[in-house]
């Protein structure tokens, strides 16, 4: 049979209420609280109850963390689960920073369960299966019951629905799904429409997520001393693309020294970007990376010198993830050579 | 304007002595059929194949799909490209239905080319595993772009047309099975019962961002690159008035077979004068500027609140920055009072975790999501493959890759294969036959 | 990309054809170009006149970058 640890705070472990909130971690043999009915539920044994007070776990997080990683080494368990934490704020947390170095580390599955307003949920929703909780005790052996259905899927490796359908906090994740009624989208569209010019409610397949902003970069105080660097996702490369950076979905960048060179040269340069028509780019690469202009400035004294290197990769098809990424992996050249601002050209 | 669309429904394709069809069989002369294809002197091979749904088949890299079909009253299927300009969308053809005209490059692929799997896990990302198809598998002298990832694919995307031609006289003078019936009285000359209905539009971007000629959808011949948006008859669009193109993602493409068959259109038919008042078609495109983009936007607006549109649906072929042009498309629908849906796939990447669309508002807020193009496939290997495998992986087809580091390359040597959606063909099926849609996990 | 430059404190300033796309990305200054297949250079056009749009935009650029923006800001470009 499987095995199972679960994580529970100083109330739910029978340790005391807000009085042993300070209590650091400990484990147990067995069953405690909570445990005895998520036991029936599971597909698993319980073999351990980790417990460690609220208030340790919010003060001394990586402590407590770092210790109940170490109760867990060694240890079988093919699932680790915590809570449920109701609406209870810091408990929420521990759980969500617990399941997620445990899953981090061991690879285990991991579940848990909060109420909508835990902001434990903001938080870790990203990084783990959080169910979709009551807001109190009352709702224990509810919460208990959709903590092991979950938690029985993931035992028994089957796959695990969309968020809505197995009643976890979206991770943020979109996947294509093959609907059970196999609908075809002619019929989704025009119903929604109807619908729509009825003033009926419908249910739109895409909602419109929130953005994440950065705050502004403070500007450069004196341009004429600073050091510009050019970013392009717009493909240029030498013409034998030395990093094989692929023309769509791009997971790779290259960066291409431009010292001696005053413009960058039909034939010695081309775009190898697929999404878009690559005649202009291919005949004259400056108009996507525009060294020319810039080494210009640099002449007039304008700016103080132009980053040696220009760095490239493609736009298309790219995932933010894989931006982001390939950003982080140019940074630390950028900050060695000390630059000051970066232009960066799409297409 | 009335069209009538005489069905025939070929319940089995062979090869035979003469092109005839009777009792549900479709025969094809085969060497008379090669001779036909090989009149193009662009033509360097050519080799006609039939294959079934069920079949241990995998083509790759597929350029188009055509459904046969013969214009009774005489004249090229697709006019302005086949042969001489006429206006369509009222009259008669025949159709054989559930098959189509399949054109597989021997073995140069590129960008916009795809795959379809007959069998097997690979044959529900694409609704061409249902049909039957008449494969021609070819190869051509043009080989300036032999090694381009971009192709025009001009002759052998030409030579499948006119197969589509050739094969469809076969029923011409033959008693339909069934006849479809397609007709809108024009627009202010409306029964009073239905001039009640709210009154609709569908907008459609069909790809048109290239500015060589040569690779854009056609619009009566016409490269849609040359066009703002203009009013149609949903007819037009059924009848051969507009032809696939060569660009974009192969997932996210509309071939011919998806605009003769477009079942957004015949949905919204069917609901014309019982729900809504279908008013028809406003034909837009897709563009490469901002302003090109604005301006298209600021067309469509215009001619649908001219129109007195209560609601409209937009479609859009492509994803990336098309996306732009489909989101501002809605946003000036919406800003003038007209109801949108969109009907699109998205690029939520292989981790489902980017932005679904490059640019979003809060007033597209009705959407039907068909699919995600960066959904990763992994394949096992099929019996037979018609083209040439290895091109997925060589030629730069969106979804495929010569490398990659964790992944592997995307032919393997046993001849199973892990790619993108993105090299499924017509896989997203935006024109509305998709049974997939994008969920939150 | 944009983002994990400005968060690494880096001011940067997204020359790009699609407005939308870039303030979506959550781009803070934005100078715009042509189009998307020549953002800085129209191949219909002669070679000085190319080069004097593609020389002022980078300027346009460049300027940006001194700029204290406050918020997201598309920047103004002459020709």
């Amino acid at each position: 049979m499987a095995k199972a640890i679960l994580y529970l705070n100083q109330f739910f472990g029978q340790i005391g209420g807000e009085d042993k909130a300070d209590v650091g971690s400990s484990i147990h043999e067995g069953l405690i609280g909570p445990a005895m009915e998520l036991d029936k539920h599971l597909d698993a044994e319980i073999t351990h109850t980790v417990i460690c007070g609220d208030n340790f776990m919010g003060s001394n997080t990586e402590e407590a963390i770092n210790t109940i990683l170490g109760f867990l080494e060694g240890k079988q368990f093919d699932i680790f689960l915590a809570g449920p934490a109701f609406q209870a704020g810091r408990y929420g947390i521990a759980c969500g920073h617990i399941c997620k170095a445990v899953k981090d580390k061991f690879n285990v599955p991991v579940v848990t369960s909060m109420h909508e307003e835990n902001p434990g949920v903001e938080m870790f929703k990203k990084d783990i299966y959080i169910m979709k909780g009551g807001n109190s005790a009352a709702k224990m052996r509810q919460d208990i019951k959709s903590m092991a259905s979950l938690a029985n899927k993931l035992i028994r490796k089957e796959t695990i629905l969309e968020a809505a359908q197995e009643g976890y906090y979206s991770r943020g994740v979109r996947h294509q799904v093959w609907r059970d009624d196999k609908k075809p989208a002619a019929d989704r569209v025009v119903e929604m429409l109807i619908k729509k010019v009825n003033g009926e409610p419908y249910e739109t397949e895409l909602p419109v997520p929130k953005m994440d902003r950065v705050s502004i970069a403070p500007p450069i105080a004196d341009l004429s001393k600073a050091n510009i660097a050019l970013v392009t996702s717009g493909g240029i490369v030498p013409v034998d693309n030395p990093d094989r950076i692929q023309s769509a979905s791009a997971t790779r960048w290259g960066r291409y020294n431009t010292e001696g060179t005053d413009d960058l040269q039909k034939g010695d340069y081309k775009t190898i970007h697929a999404g878009y028509d690559p005649a202009a780019a291919d005949d004259d690469p400056d108009r996507v990376a525009p060294v020319d202009a810039l080494k210009a400035y640099e002449k007039e004294g304008i700016i103080g010198r132009l980053h040696k290197y220009f760095y490239s990769t493609v736009g298309t098809g790219t995932t933010q993830a894989e931006a982001a990424r390939m950003a982080k992996e140019m940074i630390p050249h950028l900050k060695e050579d000390n630059v000051d601002g970066i232009i960066l050209t799409s297409t | 304007m009335r069209l009538e669309i005489g069905n025939f429904h070929v319940k089995d394709i062979v090869f035979g002595d003469k092109t005839a069809y009777a009792n549900g069989i479709l025969t094809i002369d085969k060497k008379e059929a090669l001779d036909f294809i090989r009149q193009d002197e662009h033509i360097t091979e050519a080799e006609l194949y039939i294959v079934k749904p069920g079949d241990k088949v995998r083509m790759c890299p597929v350029k188009e799909t055509i459904e046969p079909r013969v214009r009774i009253s005489g004249g090229p299927l697709f006019p302005g490209y086949t042969g001489e300009l006429l206006p369509v969308g009222n009259g008669k053809c025949h159709a054989l239905k559930d098959c189509c005209v399949t054109v597989v490059g021997r073995h140069w692929g590129g960008f916009q080319d795809g795959l379809i799997d007959m069998s097997g896990e690979g044959a529900k990302y694409t609704y061409y595993s249902q049909l039957k198809h008449i494969v021609i598998v070819a190869d051509t002298d043009e080989d300036f772009e032999k090694r381009e990832q971009q192709k025009k694919n001009r002759a052998l995307r030409m030579v499948g047309h006119r197969m589509a031609e050739f094969i469809g006289q076969c029923v011409k003078d033959m008693a339909p099975e069934e006849t479809e019936i397609y007709e809108l009285d024009p627009v202010l000359k409306r029964k009073p019962e239905i001039m009640t209905l709210p009154k609709v539009v569908l907008v459609l971007q069909p790809q048109s961002q290239m500015e060589e000629d040569g690779y854009n959808d056609l619009l009566y011949g016409w490269d849609t690159n040359h066009m703002v948006p203009t009013f149609m008859h949903p007819n037009e669009v059924l009848d051969g008035g507009i032809i696939s193109g060569s660009f974009m993602p192969c997932s996210s493409k509309w071939s011919t077979y998806d605009f003769q068959n477009f079942p957004v259109i015949k949905r919204l038919y069917q609901e014309h004068g019982k729900t809504l008042n279908f008013l028809g078609i406003i034909m837009s495109n897709l563009n490469v500027a901002l302003e090109q983009k604005e301006r298209s936007a600021m067309f469509v607006a215009q001619i649908a609140k001219s129109l007195g549109a209560d609601g409209a649906i937009v479609a859009e072929e492509g994803y990336g920055n098309p996306d732009a042009d489909f989101v501002a498309c809605i946003v000036a629908l919406e800003d003038v009072g007209v109801k949108t849906v969109g009907i699109t796939n998205e690029c939520t990447g292989r981790d489902g975790a980017s932005q679904p669309l490059v640019t979003m508002d809060e007033k597209m807020n009705a959407v039907v999501s068909c699919g995600n193009v960066s959904e990763i496939i992994e394949l096992p290997p099929m019996e037979t493959v018609l083209g040439e495998l290895e091109a997925l992986a060589r030629d730069g087809l969106s979804g495929g890759w010569g490398t990659d580091e964790i992944l592997g390359p995307s032919v393997r040597k046993d001849g199973s294969i892990i790619m993108e959606n993105n090299a499924m063909f017509c896989g997203d099926q935006v024109v509305g036959w998709s049974p997939k849609t994008v969920k939150e996990f | 990309m944009v983002k994990e430059f400005e968060r690494a404190g880096f001011p940067i300033v997204q020359m790009a054809n699609l407005i939308p796309v870039a303030k979506s990305i959550g781009s803070n200054r934005i100078v715009p170009t042509i189009s998307i297949p020549y953002p800085l250079g129209d191949p219909g056009t002669d070679k000085e006149q190319q080069w004097k749009l593609r020389y002022h935009r980078v300027g346009v650029a460049l300027e940006a970058l001194t700029t204290d923006a406050k918020e997201q800001t598309v920047f103004k470009v002459k020709i």
